[in-house]
């Protein structure tokens, strides 16, 4: 989400500190998922103050046979980074999503999605990282 | 138009199809996916998603942050107490059944602690005595050790005989009557402390038709009243008593000595 260790900590510390707080006052939310929630929005404002990527339209390719090759030869830094400059809420969906520990309802949950949106999210993602895969690691052209 | 809005719905259900089989716990998903199960976008739509999740995983955790996963719990678990788990109704209510279990065990145990050769008939007779009133005897003035005799002469009863240490006691009446097994019981009402004598045949081993006897007195015990048994050349005689072991001990130990 943040594509920054050091934040992501800060981030990390900060809820639990909170959910700690709030079961010592026994002011533990009922609902499922608020921990995740409160720490999507933590990780919100703390890339508020950050240099705010542009908003230029990226390249996008359809998901090639070939890419999980590529994907293999990615530094998960990398991917991190990249998730990390996608705008929100499309970030929160690819970061959820690709967790793989949440099934689609619970990412619409925690992300304040609809479905149509996260489909659209994920389906422009996966064009976009195909894309850039295809930049970073160009495939041989085929005769 | 539904049908439109039917299949968008299923595309996008499609884009949001699992990494990983176990959060495939929706109905319409499954069924979005096993319609498109196969088809060549799908899988490489599939396979795109599981190499980039595998990716993920390999995203280091800073290691402040990754102490917080290790395997000791965040929170103790609370170890159960036995006051928790005594607390707790299933183990109440097994451990009441239980205990009146052991409690019905234990009793019939104890009760039958003490048991010998013909402590049923014993017990049986105890009942016999706490309901007999005196006027079905028939009224004898004499001591109770003559009535041997009498039982010999008049019924064909051998060795009826009241032992020594209850023999001089003044008898208010007697009778001779059958059992529920036909077995003849001589019954004795002495006026010491109301008490009743009953004379009745042994208990013999089923096989051989050996008398089982037993040495010295014992006790049985039926409703408020109690017996002390004994048995000599066949014949058990039993001395009965409304009250406890102490109310005849008095009578029984001149014979231990």
């Amino acid at each position: 989400m943040l594509g920054d260790s050091r934040k992501a900590q800060d981030v990390f510390h900060a809820t639990l500190r909170e959910a700690a707080v709030r079961a010592a006052r026994g002011e533990l939310p009922a609902e499922q998922f608020w921990l995740f929630r409160d720490a999507r929005w933590r990780c919100l404002e703390a890339t508020k103050s950050d240099l705010q990527p542009e908003s230029v339209e990226m390249d996008e390719r359809d998901v090639a046979p070939e890419a999980e090759s590529q994907i293999q030869r990615l530094d998960p830094m990398q991917l991190a980074i990249w998730i990390s400059a996608a705008p929100d809420p499309q970030r929160s969906a690819l970061a959820l999503f690709y967790l793989d520990e949440f099934d689609y309802r619970e990412i619409l949950d925690i992300a304040d999605l609809k479905l149509s949106e996260l489909s659209r999210f994920l389906a422009k993602g996966r064009r976009q990282l195909q894309a850039w895969l295809d930049s970073k690691f160009p495939q041989p052209s085929k005769v | 138009m539904k049908l439109l809005s039917s299949i968008r719905r299923q595309r996008s259900l499609l884009n949001c199809a699992p990494i990983s089989a176990r959060q495939l716990a929706d109905r319409p998903m499954r069924s979005a996916i096993s319609r498109a199960d196969g088809s060549a976008e799908f899988v490489d739509q599939q396979n795109f998603d599981r190499a980039v999740a595998r990716v993920v995983r390999l995203i280091a955790i800073p290691a402040e942050s990754a102490e917080w996963f290790s395997e000791k719990d965040l929170v103790p678990i609370s170890k159960r107490t036995w006051k928790k788990t005594l607390r707790n109704p299933a183990v109440l209510a097994i451990s009441i059944a239980v205990a009146v279990i052991a409690g019905v065990f234990v009793f019939n145990f104890v009760s039958h602690l003490n048991d010998f050769p013909g402590s049923a008939t014993a017990r049986k007779l105890l009942g016999v005595a706490a309901s007999t009133r005196p006027v079905v005897l028939d009224p004898v003035n004499a001591e109770a050790g003559t009535l041997s005799d009498l039982f010999f002469m008049k019924h064909g009863l051998e060795h009826y005989d009241v032992p020594a240490e209850f023999s001089d006691f003044a008898t208010i009446g007697c009778r001779v009557f059958e059992d529920d097994e036909s077995r003849r019981i001589a019954q004795i009402w002495v006026s010491e402390k109301r008490m009743q004598f009953f004379l009745f045949p042994a208990e013999r081993d089923s096989k051989s038709g050996a008398v089982m006897g037993f040495p010295g007195w014992r006790y049985v015990h039926q409703e408020g009243w109690t017996g002390a048994v004994t048995e000599h050349s066949g014949v058990c005689f039993m001395a009965a008593v409304r009250g406890r072991d102490s109310d005849l001990e008095p009578y029984l130990k001149p014979a231990d000595k």
